[in-house]
């Protein structure tokens, strides 16, 4: 009875802290979120008038809105596919490959992942700058004198711009994690495989790929919900959301409307429609990625 | 000569104001000079009070406001504590939330962030009308005498549309066409430089040069603003800004529209992809670097751009919109920055007073010592000859347009100025017609009429 | 058959290899120039900066981090942001791994539910929670002003220090946990059967060999913290006093309708990577013992 009484206290002490600090800062706040959203307000004036759905009523109507939608979900199924497939494709060769240089190479690609968003956005305006560029004067070489490619400045082109940038900046990131679960898979497996004449890419998708599948669905959730995120930092800092509009998404989209349209209820029902996309997005990858865990 | 030149800017601007300006009355408390107004100009009796004052930080400089604040300081014995940031929204906006609220903030609409505009929807700006009928703080004359007719009782100053001011005209320059002199006759070059839109689209074939570009979409507000004024005159312009059906839908708007679509054909391929914050000092770069002739800007690109490297025999020119046709008005839209006072201030006549000591000698010399020029009657005489040259533009016939589009409650997802001026984006690489701009913008205006206070 | 496949193998292997030599190298070029040219860039006069970005220093301008430490305040801004970074990390490890480490290794009523709680926690985005946690920051100043007669929330480098430690919760607890989880129960019961309290087999037995997660939780969250500035921005608005590095650096960025100072901007980021890659480069051998993410290895 003693040992439980100090058992429980021992749980109280430990959890309490963080779930009081996850209850302030996390929940509440989110609570805020949606009950704003059913609010049409300014930002400024006392007067908070409750107007339901009304929000979400227009914003199923706002053009806007849905072009920041596709260009969210372009980017986060573009950069996802991209991203992984590269990373897992660079994993694969610096732990199966005897290569030299390996934590050389490690080392390096894991870079762009530790630097702000801010830096990352001043390195890539000078990138795509349309006359000067390094992007432009690189391709020239093979366009000759073709009219320059409009890097930020074509909306066609605009999204996968930002695209370019932030697979740059998470590929590091993500293959270095591949990389560590990659390693833990026992050297016999492919020795046998070897034996049988079993190809490299056979080896990589019969045994790699299986072996790493709850890894990878697991980044795939983290991907997803940090996408959001990143998308709209990319955005703000590169593009600004322009030209005309062309690359908003979500998160910027959002800002917007909360701070510079005074329609702050507004941009709350945004968010709301976010925090139910990334759920939504997340519990649907999951369903589909599942598979039967290998064991080895 | 100077005194030539700042009579005829006033008489200029007063005629062509009061003349197109019938509905909403010019200036009115002007005439009605202060009698019950707060007694000015009492030193040390303000001792003890804190007046917050916040200034944005432009290519001026801050200094010249720590002067005036020092200055008002040793007139009242009131203590004025000062705020002066480049990106002053961020600054405020987070206090004033907080309940911090400033007395007095100089900060322009009409930027990025719109936070005046923001506290207009929201109510938030205290009506200042009887400012115009205090003596300013040291001197015998009203502030309404003071300032330049025409400055206030637009749409900008009274943004509600009726003869309330809640905007104090401050810091004031014409908005037009910036070019580089030495690419027509005036500065030894090949080109004439047009008057009207058809010898500015004439010029394509004369010469390979791009003939436009804009910094970032944003700044393209001053250009449409005396475009509107172009085509319809100021009744018609103040019509516009007021969301009227039948303007928007005329004969005379699809002329600007279609002006509009030709200069975007003429514009820069590359301006769209330089027009954000992290790269639109690139646009104005190409007037520096003969890869467009014109790009709409304000007198502050000078400083902005001081450091940049420049063609061969570079010099800044600067004009008013072509007309339209051969005759007609040519105008520049006159952009001012504006000062106000928060709803939420604690000191307001503390800061009345203070406002109304920015329009005294001393303070105006202060700020045009920077360069800033207030719209003060006499105030060009004391500019530097560099400055002259864009505030003669009225002297050489040109029109003035002021005002903003007013002031509504807030509608979701509608920005007007995205619409009317984020869409020239779209239109030069091609992405949409001119007719889906015409679209955006009615529609645009449709809601906005019906949210009109 | 066999024979001839190996042979084409042979001769393809060493193809194959050159060319995944060329799309490594091709890769870390593309990584180091541009990451190369901030420093590059650090180092010219701003006129420089209007002609062609790649064109290489006419000479070494050092005056651009003497003005962008001192005139452009980077100094302070550097010391506020080592600040709020270290108190937030060592507040996280603190509140992070007594939770981790109950709520993976300790069946107790409403474990299950707290646990998902906190999984939720992940779909949670800062960047539409903190105007709400300003707002209430804003209500709690006023109720404190009333009592002590000065603000405390806002303002206060210390808050944005719990803030980004509590909202960065979900994902540490996650990583924490899933570590945690892996290791062998035997551990414990052999502290138990020693008369070791509760308290003890954590901090002696448990927490030691967590070593390596909490290596990956520090580099991570220390990125995390230091490249931060939605937070930072909103809580931190007094122009006068602390701000942090990536907010300074904005501020010297998006200055319109002034003179832009482009030397002082570049020495600023630079002043922004540097302890960053310093810290990568001391824990980058660490980095992957402590992930098991998906838990692989469990």
């Amino acid at each position: 009875m003693q040992k439980n009484k100090g058992r429980s206290r021992f749980i109280v002490a430990c959890v309490a802290p963080a779930t009081i600090l996850a209850i302030i800062f996390l929940a509440v706040p989110t609570f805020n979120v949606f009950r704003m959203s059913l609010y049409q307000w300014g930002g400024y004036s006392p007067n908070q008038t409750f107007v339901g759905l009304k929000n979400f009523a227009t914003l199923f109507k706002d053009e806007n809105f849905f072009r920041s939608c596709r260009n969210s979900v372009l980017l986060i199924v573009i950069v996802t596919v991209i991203t992984i497939s590269l990373a897992l494709l660079f994993a694969s060769l610096l732990t199966r490959e005897k290569l030299r240089g390996q934590n050389f190479f490690r080392v390096i690609f894991y870079i762009p992942n530790i630097l702000s968003v801010v830096v990352i956005s001043a390195i890539f305006s000078a990138i795509y700058d349309s006359n000067r560029g390094l992007l432009n004067s690189v391709l020239s070489l093979f366009r000759g004198d073709a009219e320059p490619i409009y890097w930020l400045g074509d909306q066609k082109i605009v999204i996968y711009s930002l695209v370019i940038a932030m697979v740059w900046q998470a590929i590091g990131y993500y293959m270095v994690m591949y990389m560590a679960s990659m390693s833990s898979i026992p050297e016999s497996l492919y020795e046998s495989a070897n034996l049988e004449g079993a190809s490299r890419t056979r080896q990589f998708f019969s045994i790699t790929l299986p072996l790493i599948w709850t890894n990878i669905r697991t980044t795939l959730t983290f991907f997803i919900i940090s996408n959001i995120n990143m998308s709209f930092l990319f955005v703000r800092a590169m593009t600004g959301g322009g030209p005309d509009g062309a690359s908003e998404v979500f998160l910027s989209y959002m800002y917007k409307q909360a701070y510079t349209n005074s329609t702050y209820g507004y941009g709350m029902a945004i968010g709301v429609v976010v925090f139910t996309f990334s759920f939504a997005l997340a519990a649907i990858v999951n369903r589909v990625t599942k598979r039967e865990p290998l064991e080895f | 000569m100077k005194k030539v030149l700042s009579i005829a800017l006033a008489v200029a601007m007063s005629l062509t104001l009061l003349a197109g300006c019938g509905s909403t009355p010019a200036s009115t408390p002007a005439s009605t000079a202060g009698g019950e107004s707060t007694p000015a100009a009492e030193g040390g009796d303000y001792a003890g009070q804190t007046l917050k004052v916040a200034a944005i930080e432009t290519a001026y400089g801050a200094d010249m406001w720590k002067e005036v604040a020092a200055a008002f300081e040793a007139h009242t014995g009131a203590t004025v504590e000062l705020t002066t940031d480049k990106n002053l929204e961020d600054v405020i906006d987070p206090q004033m939330k907080a309940g911090n609220f400033y007395d007095v903030v100089h900060l322009a609409a009409g930027r990025e962030k719109a936070l005046p505009e923001t506290l207009l929807k929201e109510n938030a700006v205290e009506d200042v009308t009887d400012v115009l009928s205090m003596q300013v703080l040291g001197e015998d004359v009203t502030v309404g005498d003071k300032i330049i007719p025409g400055f206030t009782g637009n749409l900008t100053t009274n943004p509600y549309g009726d003869d309330k001011v809640y905007m104090m005209p401050m810091f004031y320059g014409p908005c037009g066409l910036f070019y580089n002199k030495a690419n027509f006759t005036e500065g030894g070059g090949e080109l004439e430089l047009p008057t009207t839109w058809d010898e500015f689209f004439a010029l394509a074939d004369q010469t390979d040069i791009p003939l436009f570009t804009y910094p970032v979409a944003g700044y393209l507000d001053a250009f449409t603003y005396a475009m509107i004024a172009e085509v319809g005159g100021q009744d018609f312009f103040n019509k516009a800004l007021q969301y009227d059906e039948e303007v928007w839908n005329s004969a005379e708007m699809d002329q600007m529209f279609e002006v509009l679509g030709k200069l975007a054909e003429n514009t820069n391929p590359a301006t769209p992809s330089y027009a954000n914050n992290d790269n639109f000092t690139k646009n104005q770069q190409m007037i520096l670097d003969n890869e467009a002739l014109f790009m709409p800007n304000g007198n502050w690109v000078i400083g902005e751009m001081a450091d940049a490297p420049r063609a061969e025999n570079f010099e800044w020119g600067f004009m008013a919109l072509p007309a339209m046709e051969e005759g007609g008005d040519r105008y520049s839209y006159t952009f001012f920055e504006q000062c106000w006072i928060p709803a939420g201030a604690e000191n307001k006549d503390l800061a009345k007073l203070f406002i109304s000591f920015l329009y005294s000698d001393e303070a105006a010399n202060i700020f045009a010592a920077s360069g800033a020029v207030q719209p003060i009657t006499g105030m060009t005489d004391k500019l530097s000859d560099d400055n002259k040259v864009y505030y003669s533009v009225y002297d050489n016939g040109a029109k003035a347009a002021i005002g903003t589009f007013a002031t509504t409650t807030p509608v979701e997802g509608v920005n007007i100025k995205e619409d009317v001026c984020f869409t020239m984006d779209s239109v030069v690489n091609g992405t949409k017609t001119v007719d889906d701009w015409k679209t955006a913008v009615r529609n645009s205006c449709a809601a906005l009429r019906a949210a009109l206070q | 058959m066999n024979n001839r496949e190996k042979i084409v193998g042979e001769k393809s292997g060493v193809i194959s290899k050159s060319f995944i030599y060329a799309a490594l190298v091709l890769l870390t070029v593309l990584i180091v120039v541009p990451v190369a040219w901030v420093f590059m860039a650090a180092i010219k006069e701003n006129s420089e900066f209007y002609g062609n970005p790649f064109a290489l220093p006419k000479g070494v301008h050092l005056q651009n981090f003497v003005d962008a430490w001192t005139k452009a305040r980077m100094g302070d801004y550097f010391f506020t942001s080592v600040m709020i970074t270290a108190v937030a990390l060592a507040l996280l490890l603190v509140v992070a791994l007594p939770a981790s480490y109950v709520l993976s290794r300790y069946k107790f009523r409403g474990s299950k539910l707290l646990n998902t709680c906190f999984m939720a926690g992940l779909f949670i985005n800062v960047s539409y929670i903190v105007v709400p946690i300003f707002l209430m920051f804003v209500s709690g100043d006023k109720i404190v002003k009333n009592i002590f007669g000065h603000s405390f929330f806002l303002n206060n480098p210390f808050m944005v220090s719990v803030v980004l430690a509590s909202t960065t919760l979900p994902f540490t607890i996650y990583l924490l946990s899933s570590y945690l989880a892996t290791l062998p129960k035997d551990y414990e019961e052999a502290a138990y059967v020693d008369g070791a309290g509760y308290f003890t087999t954590m901090v002696r037995i448990i927490l030691p060999m967590a070593k390596p997660s909490i290596i990956t939780v520090i580099l991570f969250e220390f990125l995390a913290y230091w490249n931060e500035y939605i937070i930072s921005m909103t809580m931190l608005t007094d122009p006068n006093g602390a701000r942090t590095l990536p907010v300074g650096l904005l501020n010297l960025m998006k200055a319109q309708n002034a003179k832009a100072e482009y030397g002082q901007m570049y020495a600023g980021m630079v002043m922004v990577m540097v302890p960053t890659l310093i810290l990568y480069m001391c824990v980058q051998k660490k980095l992957t013992q402590g992930m098991t993410l998906g838990g692989l290895k469990g």
